[in-house]
């Protein structure tokens, strides 16, 4: 799985699927540093900055967006079958993100907005998933939108390897090092009890509360989340609710209710 | 140990002075709580904070400090040496010295000194000063009430008045010289004795005082309590993040975007982390949330005594806030409470 190669750089291709394209639009708000990251590889395709075909062979793909038609399907499988390394970027591809509160019901919801046939510009709809329900995913960059940092930081991982631990616990954590009240104390929901951690937990910092764009932790606790939303006087339907913006589709929400 | 008294309205001088020669941390409002920090001025400074939401413990371990640097493509590596600022933390409660006290007995072991850690102490002075209990606190349970050592001056406030005891000569000189310290009086023995009483009475009664922590510990190794309280975690952290005890790390590298240059880190770790007794090949050693905050609480109650004699543990109640499943040493000592019950019956 490693894409290190002693003498020639790695070749890194960036696909789009459903999304904003704001998280490959991060990448190059990195200017300060985007020379110096362009220089550590070698880019062969890149759909935000050219319409050249995509190439036979490469060594890294870059995937933005949730798989949501039978073509991106291929594109994902096609990917995976020639690159070394996959990274999904962004919560489009790491959690089908905000593209997945159309999963449920799809076929009604698409027949109600295109009738009986989508057009044949929409390819073959499908209900919204995540990369990795599709293809083995190696890194998630996670986040709405990533941080390119955070993207540099995975590239990094995958051209040198990397002694750093990617850890499943939730936010709290990071917000009290930031020195930071809690929302519950002020009866305001905050999806930082079951969001993963890595984000620095900078929206609580700013004073926003956490809408779970990293997506639910593997490890998770939202039976114990509800039993604080309701100990807090915050209706843990609301927290259900709101888990919805980023994880709908996250399959560990049915078995841990 | 040296005891002299000066007035309420001297505080300001003495600050002042320190102020001269360090940068002074002191609790100060932040948001609807209190954290340490720099202060520009004594009026910024919160004297009565009930608690902070993390301890003085950053200011000696960072929560992310550079370890050394490293260049990857000369495969050199870069003495690092840390710009260490003179600091003095003014107002620290018992409940923080004495967590200071245990850092050091870890970090400052002669077998395995930690230059970071030891540089960083080594450049902080530390004045307590005395506290109210809230609703939390049960340092008066695990013994660490009172900081018999690990300070330069501690202010006892005694009405109008602060009975200072003096920990070091630096500290003392500077007391002397800002402040005109006077012989403590019998009339100021007298209203010390009455301040310790009135804070021996203020401590929440409804937090059990359970004999014998440590060996029960031990005895209810395998109690379903464990199952029922580690159940609740929700794997954040925010135990450790706000501990002023809790002294685990990560060690890891950082590259700089260019991909050349680098930093090896530290930063804080916590056993209630997933993550953190995995060993290589995958194997996690505690993997649920019943072993990691078992694991916790015997590190806190039981294992640091059995090593050093001392609780870990130090009740300042930190954890009683942060976490918001309910989960602190106080519902260990209410189970051991409960099992007590029982046994009567």
């Amino acid at each position: 799985m490693s894409a290190t190669n002693e003498k020639a750089p790695a070749r890194v291709v960036v696909v789009g699927l459903a999304s904003c394209f704001g998280c490959q639009l991060q990448i190059t708000n990195i200017e300060r540093h985007l020379l110096d990251v362009l220089g550590q590889v070698d880019l062969r395709y890149w759909q935000l900055t050219s319409s050249d075909p995509m190439p036979e062979e490469f060594d890294v793909a870059v995937i933005e967006g949730a798989v949501t038609t039978e073509e991106a399907v291929r594109t994902v499988r096609e990917l995976r079958e020639r690159a070394g390394t996959v990274i999904a970027i962004g919560a489009c591809a790491v959690t089908a993100g905000i593209p997945a509160m159309a999963a449920p019901g799809f076929a009604e919801r698409a027949a109600s907005v295109y009738g009986d046939e989508a057009p044949e510009a929409c390819g073959s709809l499908r209900p919204p998933a995540p990369v990795s329900s599709v293809i083995a995913v190696d890194h998630e960059v996670r986040c709405c939108p990533i941080d390119p940092l955070d993207f540099v930081d995975t590239l990094q991982r995958v051209l040198r390897g990397s002694n750093k631990a990617v850890p499943t616990s939730t936010l709290c954590g990071e917000c009290k090092r930031n020195e930071r009240g809690c929302f519950y104390g002020r009866e305001t929901l905050c999806l930082g009890l079951v969001t993963r951690a890595g984000c620095g937990a900078r929206c609580p910092d700013l004073g926003r509360p956490c809408n779970g764009c990293a997506g639910l932790s593997p490890d998770a606790n939202v039976a114990s989340a509800r039993a604080v939303a309701a100990r807090s006087g915050v209706d843990p339907a609301r927290l259900d609710k709101a888990l919805e913006l980023f994880n709908t589709v996250d399959p560990s929400l049915a078995s841990k209710g | 140990m040296l005891y002299r008294v000066i007035d309420a309205a001297e505080l300001p001088a003495l600050v002042d002075a320190f102020m001269e020669r360090y940068e002074v941390i002191a609790p100060v409002r932040s948001g609807r709580s209190f954290a340490f920090e720099a202060v520009g001025s004594f009026d910024d400074i919160v004297l009565d904070y009930p608690t902070t939401i993390t301890s003085p413990k950053k200011y000696v371990l960072p929560p992310r400090e550079t370890l050394f640097e490293f260049d990857a493509a000369a495969n050199e590596v870069a003495d690092f040496v840390e710009e260490v600022t003179p600091r003095v933390i003014f107002g620290v409660h018992a409940c923080d010295i004495n967590a200071l006290n245990s850092l050091d007995l870890v970090f400052r072991d002669a077998r395995y000194p930690d230059p970071y850690y030891a540089a960083r102490r080594d450049a902080t002075m530390v004045v307590g000063i005395s506290c109210t209990p809230s609703e939390g606190c049960f340092c008066h349970l695990v013994d660490a009430d009172e900081a018999r050592t690990g300070y330069d001056l501690f202010l006892q406030d005694i009405g109008g008045r602060y009975l200072v005891s003096i920990g070091s000569v630096e500290a003392a000189n500077i007391l002397e010289g800002a402040c005109n310290p006077r012989e403590a009086t019998d009339e100021d023995r007298i209203a010390f004795r009455h301040a310790t009483r009135r804070r021996q009475a203020s401590f929440n009664p409804d937090i059990p005082n359970i004999q014998e922590v440590p060996m029960l510990m031990d005895a209810f190794h395998s109690d379903p309590f464990w199952e029922e309280l580690g159940g609740r975690c929700l794997s954040c952290t925010a135990c450790s993040s706000v501990c002023p005890t809790c002294y685990c790390f990560d060690i890891r590298d950082t590259m700089d975007p260019d991909g050349v240059h680098g930093l090896r880190e530290r930063t804080w770790d916590a056993c209630t982390s997933p993550q953190f007794a995995v060993v290589a090949g995958g194997h996690n050693f505690r993997a649920d949330g019943r072993n990691r905050v078992r694991h916790r609480m015997y590190h806190k109650l039981n294992g640091f005594m059995a090593a050093h004699d001392r609780n870990l543990c130090v009740g300042c109640g930190r954890c009683v806030y942060a976490c918001k499943a309910g989960i602190s040493p106080i519902e260990v000592l209410r189970f051991f409470e409960r099992k007590g019950a029982d046994d009567a019956d």
